[in-house]
């Protein structure tokens, strides 16, 4: 958590976050002038809960986006593991202390295979992790069609589990930005992702190991997305081939939105936790003013250009 | 007296702070061979640029073929006949041989497509006139060095061509290559075409041209028939200045100690042929030589950044495993590059950061990144080098010129114990931060630190090196004593062209 304060306070006259959290503020009056349902405690517990799946999604594209990078491979990854979790466990509901670290281990090995493929192939990531999450859809579905499995109760307990009122899983997604926030700061594998996203001839050139952060980076990417995999199937409590297939997009939008640039070397995880909140915020009142969901695109498509060009203006200033 | 092709009467540029090229006279007559000479930055790519239509001067006057002249654009140069062949040539490397010919001049057929058949024809015409055997059909990057700069003249005669500009066209090929490139010189001159021809081989002046025009400081240092100067009256001219009194000087003699860095018989690629030499502790060695003469790949090859071909490479008197930056800078090595905006620095990230980019494990302590120790030797660097930042926090692209290669020096000073390799140190720097940077070299040295540096000024060179290597077309043409140079004993090796037909051979009775 001090490393997430430490990272606020470095930032604080930094206008990215400046934008993002007066938005939210926007938002959060507006919402409760438009709906009285809007601003209560229970829903804002409920939000916290649905934006755990996307704020971990999100988390890893932040690690590949500061690279100058991107991971198109996500979406088709958390769905991919919903299957193989939820159809595990159907199988033995005994193992989760098994299934769990596997599926993990499996996002993290696909995830640094996306990197290394980048290396290796001198092809750009965009059309590796395309290419890759095509693989991942196909192959997910050639083994099952349909939503299908289940999950221990233990799990599914865990996901609507509350403590002082507050998802549990809200708490795991903070703590795990936390971490992740003081791990890019202060750790020399961390600060490297800035050093290669910032000047990959200048990392080079100053001696770091530029290959091995780039594979690094990407399997984060891959075990994020399998944690959200976790959260997703102990909610669901099916395994679904499609389920994260919108997810790939949607988890740009809060790292952009926060302030990474997509050219990399800028950034952190603190804009992409603000901009999921955001996001996810708009999303719900939205639902609440019963404004149908063609519009929720549009509205967050708006919102991704009208707050990276404030950026891009910002930084030519 | 005949009408010259261009004539530039008091051509003036100016940037803030800088004016390349000062009341500038220059004529090309028909059927003339005009060669341009100078040092780098001496003026001679700005002028050739204000002929080419690519600068427009700030002030006097340009007639061409007896009219008076403005060009607007590099467009409406080349359709009045002016053709200028860059060092970097402009082809498409992924495109035919007779596409790039005929690039703005594809021909086409009744129904207004493009003909590839009229195509092929037209160019194979274009470069039988030349004299020279390339397929049309060929891929750009399929061609030696010396076809691609065919092909670039043959785009020049596609048209009408009055005026031919060459910017040192022989820096990248040699032998045959080059008689045939003087051959058709020599014909497009019959033909009275004014050509005019830069290059820092002397020899090769001698050779080809009819008149020299010698530039200094962006002004006219001396211009006549080739006839009517010697060669060393050429390099004085071209040198023409004294030294400043911005030197430290050495406040003791190096210490006597076995070799820091020992390079044999070096090679890579075409660029480093044969290159030995060695650096001792405490002493400042400087490498001189042209522009494309290798000393940059030298350096690239010693720090890891670049393939080793052939020779050898000991640190402290031993040969490294892995060639790569990080075993240098495990061994104590510092590499300032050439370009430190494209690949020394990180522009968006701190100063801190910068500093301690390779050597982040020097400020971990279980684990973690030690924020306070990074900052103190961050300040401690700032306050060493003088950095004009407030605070380590600040982002370097904000910084000038002068104190983003401070900070370079902050972060290379701490790894390079024992060599430091300096790469063109002060360009783009003011004389102010010039100073400075000349005597924290001086200082490192003192402590001592090898220093290598390469540097096109050669008053620099001269005025801290105690030892001089002259390189000169990827051979180490010469050693100089730091105490007794002059500027015109190193351009007397920097332009002595290595005999194209002999090769090395011809060296060692230069080097005597």
């Amino acid at each position: 958590m001090s490393a997430v304060v430490a990272e606020f306070r470095r930032n604080r006259l930094s206008l990215s976050y400046v934008i993002v959290v007066a938005l939210l503020i926007l938002l959060v009056v507006a919402g409760g002038f438009l709906s009285d349902r809007f601003l209560t405690w229970r829903n804002f517990g409920n939000l916290f809960q649905q934006l755990v799946v996307l704020g971990m999604v999100s988390l890893g594209q932040t690690f590949v986006v500061l690279l100058g990078g991107i991971d198109l491979a996500v979406g088709s990854l958390v769905s991919a593991s919903t299957v193989f979790i939820a159809h595990f466990l159907e199988w033995r509901p005994d193992l989760l202390w098994l299934a769990l670290p596997l599926a993990l281990i499996a996002a993290t090995a696909i995830g640094a295979l996306n990197g290394l493929l980048t290396i290796v192939l001198r092809v750009h990531p965009l059309i590796v992790t395309l290419g890759m999450s095509s693989i991942i859809f196909g192959g997910t579905l050639m083994y099952n069609k349909e939503p299908g499995g289940s999950v221990p109760r233990g799990l599914a307990d865990f996901s609507y589990a509350k403590l002082w009122g507050i998802p549990v899983t809200a708490i795991v997604l903070v703590a795990i930005f936390a971490l992740a926030g003081l791990w890019l700061q202060r750790s020399r594998s961390g600060r490297s992702i800035y050093f290669v996203g910032g000047d990959r001839e200048a990392a080079r050139l100053n001696g770091l190991p530029v290959n091995r952060i780039v594979v690094m980076a990407y399997a984060l990417s891959g075990l994020c997305a399998g944690l959200a995999a976790i959260f997703l199937t102990a909610r669901t409590g099916v395994g679904d081939p499609r389920i994260g297939a919108a997810l790939t997009l949607q988890s740009i939008t809060p790292v952009v939105v926060g302030g990474t640039v997509l050219a990399g070397g800028r950034g952190g995880v603190l804009g992409t936790l603000l901009g999921v909140l955001l996001v996810t915020m708009l999303n719900n009142l939205l639902n609440f003013l019963n404004v149908s969901s063609y519009y929720q695109w549009v509205i967050q498509g708006l919102i991704i250009i009208i707050a990276v060009s404030i950026h891009t203006t910002k930084r030519r200033q | 007296m005949v009408t010259p092709v261009i004539e530039l009467s008091r051509i003036e540029k100016e940037y803030p702070g800088v004016k390349p090229l000062d009341r500038v006279d220059f004529a090309v007559r028909p059927g003339e061979i005009h060669a341009l000479l100078g040092e780098n930055g001496a003026g001679k790519s700005t002028l050739i640029r204000v002929m080419g239509g690519a600068i427009k001067p700030n002030g006097g006057s340009m007639t061409y073929l007896g009219k008076p002249v403005s060009w607007q654009s590099p467009k409406q140069a080349r359709a009045a006949g002016i053709h200028v062949i860059h060092q970097e040539l402009a082809l498409f490397p992924e495109l035919s041989v007779a596409e790039n010919i005929l690039v703005d001049a594809q021909p086409r057929n009744g129904l207004g497509l493009i003909s590839s058949r009229a195509r092929h024809a037209r160019a194979a015409e274009i470069l039988a006139q030349l004299g020279v055997r390339i397929s049309t059909h060929a891929k750009i990057d399929e061609l030696p060095l010396a076809d691609q700069q065919m092909v670039e003249i043959a785009k020049a005669l596609v048209g009408e061509v009055r005026l031919l500009v060459l910017d040192e066209p022989t820096a990248v090929i040699s032998g045959h290559e080059v008689d045939l490139l003087f051959d058709n010189m020599r014909r497009l001159k019959r033909e009275g075409v004014g050509i005019v021809y830069v290059s820092h081989r002397l020899e090769e002046i001698f050779e080809i041209a009819d008149r020299v025009t010698i530039l200094k400081d962006g002004q006219v240092a001396g211009t006549g028939p080739v006839g009517d100067l010697t060669r060393d009256e050429m390099i004085t001219k071209m040198v023409g200045r004294r030294l400043e009194q911005i030197y430290p000087a050495r406040r003791k003699a190096p210490a006597v100690g076995p070799d820091i860095l020992k390079v044999s018989n070096l090679r890579s690629g075409h660029r480093v042929r044969d290159v030995s030499f060695a650096v001792r502790p405490g002493e400042v060695v400087g490498i001189a030589g042209m522009v494309g003469s290798g000393r940059t790949e030298v350096a690239e090859v010693i720090f890891g950044t670049r393939d080793l071909d052939g020779g050898t490479i000991e640190f402290d008197g031993k040969r490294l495993d892995r060639r790569m930056p990080r075993e240098a800078i495990r061994n104590g090595v510092g590499f300032l590059t050439e370009n430190r905006k494209d690949e020394g620095l990180f522009l968006g990230l701190p100063i801190s950061a910068n500093v301690m980019a390779p050597d982040l494990a020097g400020v971990t302590k279980r684990g973690l990144i030690d924020r306070r120790g990074e900052r103190d030797i961050a300040l401690e660097q700032i306050r060493n080098f003088a950095v004009a930042a407030p605070s380590p926090e600040v982002k370097v692209g904000n910084l000038s010129g002068g104190n983003q290669q401070k900070v370079l020096f902050g972060r290379w000073s701490r790894i390079a114990r024992k060599l430091l390799i300096l790469d063109e140190p002060t360009r783009g720097v003011d004389i102010g931060a010039k100073v400075e940077i000349y005597r924290i070299v001086r200082n490192l040295a003192e402590q001592g630190v090898g220093i290598l540096m390469i540097s096109s000024e050669l008053p620099e060179i001269i005025g801290l090196s105690d030892r001089i290597f002259v390189m000169s077309q990827g051979h180490v043409a010469g050693e100089i004593d730091g105490a007794s140079a002059t500027e015109e004993a190193i351009m007397d090796l920097a332009v002595r062209s290595i005999d194209r037909r002999e090769g090395t051979a011809a060296r060692l009775e230069q080097v005597a």
